[in-house]
């Protein structure tokens, strides 16, 4: 019975250990997503803004655009963790 | 309020012997925003001409040239001056210029020249103790080695030692990490020494024209370099006591000067025939009236001036925001994205009261604002221009909204204060005081996709408004509208489905009502209904934008980065003070000894790095993300922007008085 209840104990700690690793992983995952997609876009937007200081505002809102990817991995992870 | 500034196109014609007299008035007046005339699309002006600059134009220039070179040598610049000082009056100012300009002039070349004369003095001597380096490791006068008529010296760096086969006398020694040589061969047998040399990898430095061991020439050289450091130092202390003597002075004349540069040149964007001029331009609608009464007795009435009508759709107007005080500061953030249009609905009031919201419910820690709040404050001293004391009030704002939401959160520094988060917890299980449920993430995520939500159908409203505003009644605009509540059809219809799906917090409960159509009840089949006649109200728009349909939820998801950057930045300043309090502090002082204060203070150390960290990170997070919602989730539901700078002509006088 002992080694039973062992493994409920067990298994239910795997499942909050697995979710932790799920978390991290989506918030690892669509990091890198988001800074693939950066990076393009953010040289182009650092070397437009050195052209005309007036790019500015526009080159970082499409700066930004992606890190959506990653917000959506966080908003994931806390929704496995809580 | 919500539109930009009504204007008025005034037109100003008179004949040239009053030019003076308006272009001077309109200077003071720094209301009109001038159209410059082009000859080649003289609309109703055909056959006028550009007019000439008026007399003094070129006088005043190179005096200003001058000023400017003075000024740049004293490093003086009315950016960085206050204005509560005196005013000079103009009169002083001329008198002045023509007395002491001069005298101002030859002191400012003198000490100019002086300073750049020592400047290369020192970086000549530099030279000199670095050619001198490989040297100094030979015992001799240097000026042994020159001069010789029937031997010839060889010197400079070998990688190895080297033997040669001619008669000669060599030095030679480990210098860094090669050797250095000094050969003297005859004359005769140079060539066949200096073959042998290069075969052996000889590189050849000039022996320096020095009379003295090069230690010797070398300690000189350094004692000279500190005493003509000493010279320049005297000679930036005269420079700087100068400035201090002329600086109100130079900054009074650079202000009369540029303004009658300016105002001798403004006739060049005025349209004239042989005897008369007409000048274009905008002026704010309330103000037409005193300009006009001010221009007719300047010119003993001699003007005319009309208002003309324009078609402000076509017309490139000039754009001067109209916001109440309150949110002035935030015409800088619109600046970035970009102005307005003439006419177009102006969002700076909804960004100036939305953003700093936004702002605390991502950083609402009572630490942290207080810390932002200062760190506002002192950055005053430094950003004096307008645009960034208007950076630092938006700034302000956020902190006091960020300490606000912080006492709401019961959070300071990722430590609880002493009563309970008041609806919203944000309180990790992290560390050892960890208790109760965690945080309520999941009633943020459904707040802020509310706010989300709502955020938009404003949006979505306000390009429904601006259409209707704008855009000439017709086919085409009835089009835009239906295509905009078309998107709000869809979102509310998506959001009907879901209600009657599943239950959710925050969320109004539809579910559970009887089944009238394959499982769905009547609030689904509603939802599906709008959703089905939005798309419809899309299409008829255009069809391309049904692409765009994702967009209706991954937008309203995107706010929910309100709550998941929060949550992150709480989760950091917590695992600081645990790392640096908990594990690393507490144990030490729970038995003291003198390791243990060490550890300690690097306890301190993270504690300190962790929370600057996090600090940067809040500026970034709540300050990008706040402004990023509204620049690309909020702004492209309706906003065009694009607006001309409102500039009128003239400039406020900080120095100079009449």
């Amino acid at each position: 019975m002992a080694v039973e209840t062992m493994t409920i104990e067990v298994a239910q700690a795997s499942a909050i250990g697995f979710k932790a690793i799920g978390a991290g992983l989506a918030v690892g995952l669509a990091g890198m997503g988001t800074g693939l997609a950066q990076l393009g876009i953010g040289g182009a937007a650092v070397g437009a803004t050195a052209e005309n200081k007036e790019m500015f505002g526009l080159a970082l809102l499409f700066t930004v655009i992606p890190e959506t990817v990653v917000i959506f991995g966080l908003v994931i992870a806390l929704l496995l963790l809580f | 309020m919500f539109e930009p500034q009504t204007m008025s196109k005034l037109l100003i014609a008179a004949s040239k012997d009053q030019l003076e007299a308006v272009v001077r008035e309109l200077y003071r007046h720094n209301l009109f925003h001038i159209e410059d005339f082009v000859e080649s699309d003289a609309q109703g002006l055909e056959g006028c001409k550009i007019g000439m600059p008026l007399p003094g134009a070129s006088e005043s220039s190179s005096d200003l040239v001058r000023i400017r070179s003075i000024e740049n040598t004293y490093g003086v610049s009315s950016k960085g001056m206050d204005t509560d000082e005196r005013k000079m009056p103009t009169s002083e100012v001329r008198q002045r210029i023509e007395r002491e300009l001069q005298a101002i002039e030859d002191e400012a070349a003198g000490f100019a020249d002086e300073k750049i004369t020592l400047e290369n003095t020192i970086r000549d001597y530099e030279t000199r103790i670095t050619e001198l380096k490989p040297y100094t490791l030979f015992p001799a006068n240097l000026a042994d080695l020159k001069g010789f008529e029937n031997f010839v010296v060889l010197a400079g760096l070998v990688p190895a030692h080297v033997s040669l086969s001619v008669p000669n006398e060599m030095f030679i020694t480990a210098y860094e990490k090669s050797n250095l040589l000094i050969a003297v061969v005859p004359r005769e047998n140079a060539e066949e020494a200096e073959k042998d040399l290069f075969e052996a990898g000889f590189q050849p430095i000039p022996v320096p024209d020095e009379n003295g061991t090069a230690g010797e020439r070398t300690v000189w050289y350094t004692h000279e370099i500190t005493r003509l450091e000493g010279d320049l130092k005297v000679v930036s202390g005269r420079i700087s006591a100068q400035k201090e003597k002329n600086a109100t002075f130079l900054v009074a004349c650079d202000e009369l000067l540029t303004a009658e540069v300016e105002r001798a040149e403004a006739p060049l964007r005025f349209a004239t025939t042989e005897e008369t001029f007409v000048a274009e331009g905008w002026v704010p609608a309330d103000m037409v009236a005193a300009l006009t009464s001010d221009l007719q007795s300047a010119t003993g009435g001699k003007v005319f001036v009309s208002e003309v009508e324009f078609d402000p759709i076509e017309e490139a107007v000039p754009v001067e925001y109209h916001n109440p005080d309150f949110s002035k500061p935030t015409e800088m953030l619109m600046d970035i994205y970009s102005r307005p249009q003439y006419g177009e609905f102006d969002p700076t009031i909804l960004v100036s009261i939305v953003f700093p919201i936004f702002f605390g419910f991502i950083l609402g820690d009572v630490g942290y604002g207080i810390i932002l709040l200062a760190l506002g404050y002192y950055l005053r001293k430094f950003l004096k221009d307008d645009a960034g004391q208007k950076l630092l009030d938006v700034f302000r704002n956020a902190s006091i909204s960020s300490i606000i939401f912080g006492l709401i959160y019961s959070e300071c520094l990722g430590f609880a204060l002493p009563w309970s988060p008041i609806g919203i917890n944000r309180h990790l299980n992290i560390g050892s005081h960890a208790s109760g449920h965690g945080p309520d993430a999941v009633l943020m995520l459904v707040l802020t996709a509310w706010i989300g939500i709502l955020h938009i159908t404003l949006g979505r409203m306000l390009h429904m408004y601006n259409a209707a505003n704008m855009m000439k009644p017709g086919r085409h605009r009835s089009k835009v509208i239906f295509g905009q509540l078309g998107w709000i059809l869809v979102m509310w219809g998506i959001l009907l489905m879901l209600w009657s799906l599943f239950e959710m917090p925050l969320m109004p409960v539809l579910a559970g009502y009887p089944a009238v159509f394959v499982g769905i009840n009547g609030f689904g089949v509603a939802g599906a209904v709008l959703l089905l006649v939005g798309i419809i109200g899309i299409g008829q728009d255009s069809m391309l934008e049904l692409m765009e349909l994702p967009t209706v939820i991954s937008h309203v998801l995107s706010y929910t980065r309100l709550a998941a950057v929060g949550l992150s930045s709480v989760a950091i300043a917590m695992v600081t003070n645990y790392i640096a309090i908990e594990l690393i502090i507490e144990p030490q002082l729970a038995n003291l000894s003198i390791i243990g204060i060490v550890i300690i203070l690097i306890g301190i150390v993270i504690f300190l790095i962790g929370h600057i960290l996090n600090t940067a990170l809040g500026i970034m997070g709540g300050g990008l993300h706040s402004i990023r919602l509204h620049y690309v989730e909020f702004f492209t539901k309706f906003y065009k922007g694009g607006g001309k700078k409102y500039e009128p002509f003239g400039k406020l006088r900080k120095f100079t008085e009449d």
